[in-house]
């Protein structure tokens, strides 16, 4: 397939959002553009209602822009999302208390079974594909022994990994996460970093990843886009680091560098003063 | 750990015998009530059986149809504009001012008595059914948007689960309530002939106090073996939640 045809898994162009009306409105998105490649991982970091969220709910197709476009594999992402293109980690691990771990991972195989006859027409992943060993995956994060238990009794960290687990079970096309590690103390956010890197060196899909924090968008991504408030893009940072991304990258003078691109970048987005 | 509630029971008891030596047309004395009980048990076991399936037909009726509206009213926004007035109008009407109404419609049997005790069950279950359909997290929701999950599946896998502690908090109102709705219906709907309402209508007007209190007695223990039941029901199907795992 034609390398450029290829390229874009998700495309926003001058997308706009705007939260209520007359003078209280909030701009939450203003005229944003971004491309994401097929198979990247991309972060989204800015301070906090720059927009960021906004963006993911608008790829995730839960919400619609009221201008621009925004477009997953070349359609609307509602249409992905019937396609089950779309695997997605809300900032909560948002499991249904009352099935176990692995009834949990597996409950959105068993919804929109239609899904798959409209994944062949788009998609890489899907097509074709062996459904995924659930509780093999489980396995692979350390949640094997919890499987049948009730998430009532995981540790936050075990939760947002099951939470991972759900949406990789998908073999989505696209994966979105937003802000999945910022509620788990700095040891756990580290192994979890780890497992989701593995994890994503097998599938290779494309992420659209939603952070807080520097270290960890230099960290995983390929590219990391920085927002400022209100809904604007600020910059680009390609990060040239080599992958397997050791967790000892972060001694790398290199990575450090990065850090500090970004962090200027953020800078100055935090410091400008807000447009009307 | 009975011991406060053992406690309580002599000291009520010993009230009760005071009451009963000074103001003998008010209270009969304990030995009597538990004379008639013993002494006409199947008379109060048939009269509980009347009364208990009128309940339970009631409960039945208005906890389906409870059901079906909360879900109605769940999924429709106009449904609910529409439906919730006359709803809350209807809790706050005292049903037994109807009751003559449905004796003609409905005749003279059991069904006026289960018509009023549905009435008085459906609204408490209609709105915690509402609310718990209602109460899905939105990181949920999305989770499960993103894969186009369709209405139904919403409701099936996550809605009505949500909703079940929900609905088992209005049981647990609704299972007693039922039979305080049954004995008021025969209370109040004419050509009552069986029942524990009936029964302490008839002695009541014949001043037989005691089988008066024996009937009280009878719907109270009933009152408490439904609200045992509804307990044990809660306690198997929401092993997951919250207020299970609390001591």
């Amino acid at each position: 397939m034609d390398d450029a045809v290829r390229a874009a898994a998700i495309e926003v162009s001058g997308a706009r959002k705007v939260y209520g009306e007359g003078p209280s409105a909030t701009v939450a998105l203003d005229r944003v553009s971004l491309t994401v490649e097929a198979g990247r991982f991309v972060s989204l970091i800015g301070p906090s209602g720059c927009g960021k969220s906004t963006l993911l709910r608008l790829a995730a197709g839960l919400e619609a822009p009221d201008q621009g476009t925004v477009r997953v594999h070349g359609v609307a992402p509602r249409e992905a999302a019937a396609a089950k293109l779309i695997g997605l980690v809300p900032q909560t691990p948002a499991l249904l208390p009352w099935l176990s771990v692995l009834k949990n991972v597996t409950l959105p195989l068993k919804v929109n079974r239609g899904a798959s006859k409209r994944r062949a027409r788009f998609g890489d992943l899907g097509n074709g594909q062996e459904p995924a060993d659930m509780l093999g995956l489980l396995r692979k994060v350390g949640l094997g022994d919890v499987a049948h238990k009730l998430p009532a009794e995981l540790s936050g960290g075990m939760a947002q990994r099951a939470a991972i687990v759900r949406a990789l079970g998908l073999q989505p096309d696209v994966l979105l996460m937003d802000e999945p590690f910022s509620a788990l103390d700095e040891l756990t956010r580290e192994s979890l970093q780890d497992r989701l890197l593995d994890l994503w060196g097998e599938l290779r899909t494309t992420v659209l990843f939603v952070t807080h924090s520097i270290a960890e968008a230099v960290r995983m991504s390929d590219v990391v886009v920085v927002m400022g408030s209100p809904g604007h893009v600020v910059g680009f940072v390609p990060i040239g680091l080599s992958r397997p991304r050791d967790p000892r990258l972060l001694e790398d003078p290199r990575f450090h560098g990065y850090e500090s691109h970004v962090r200027d970048l953020l800078r100055n987005a935090w410091s400008a003063p807000d447009a009307a | 750990m009975w011991l406060p509630l053992v406690v309580m029971l002599v000291v009520l008891g010993a009230a009760w015998t005071w009451g009963a030596h000074r103001f003998p047309y008010l209270l009969p004395p304990l030995r009597a009530v538990g004379a008639s009980l013993t002494g006409n048990a199947a008379y109060y076991l048939k009269n509980a059986g009347v009364t208990l399936e009128e309940a339970a037909g009631g409960l039945a009726i208005g906890f389906v149809a409870a059901f079906a509206v909360g879900v109605l009213i769940s999924e429709l926004p106009v449904a609910r504009r529409a439906i919730l007035p006359i709803a809350v109008v209807l809790n706050v009407t005292p049903i037994v001012a109807i009751a003559p109404t449905l004796v003609v419609a409905f005749g003279f049997g059991p069904a006026p008595k289960i018509v009023i005790t549905a009435l008085i069950c459906f609204f408490p279950i209609l709105i915690n059914t509402a609310t718990g359909l209602r109460s899905v997290p939105s990181p949920m929701l999305q989770v499960y948007q993103s894969v186009a999950a369709s209405r139904l599946e919403v409701l099936a896998y996550l809605r009505v689960p949500s909703a079940l502690p929900f609905i088992f908090a209005a049981l647990r109102i609704a299972f007693p309530l039922s039979v305080t709705g049954a004995v008021v219906a025969e209370l109040t709907a004419a050509g009552s002939a069986a029942g524990l309402g009936t029964v302490i209508s008839t002695a009541s007007s014949m001043n037989q106090l005691a089988v008066v209190y024996s009937a009280i007695f009878v719907l109270a223990v009933m009152g408490a073996l439904l609200l045992l039941l509804v307990t044990i029901m809660e306690r198997r199907a929401l092993r997951w939640h919250d207020s299970n795992a609390q001591p």
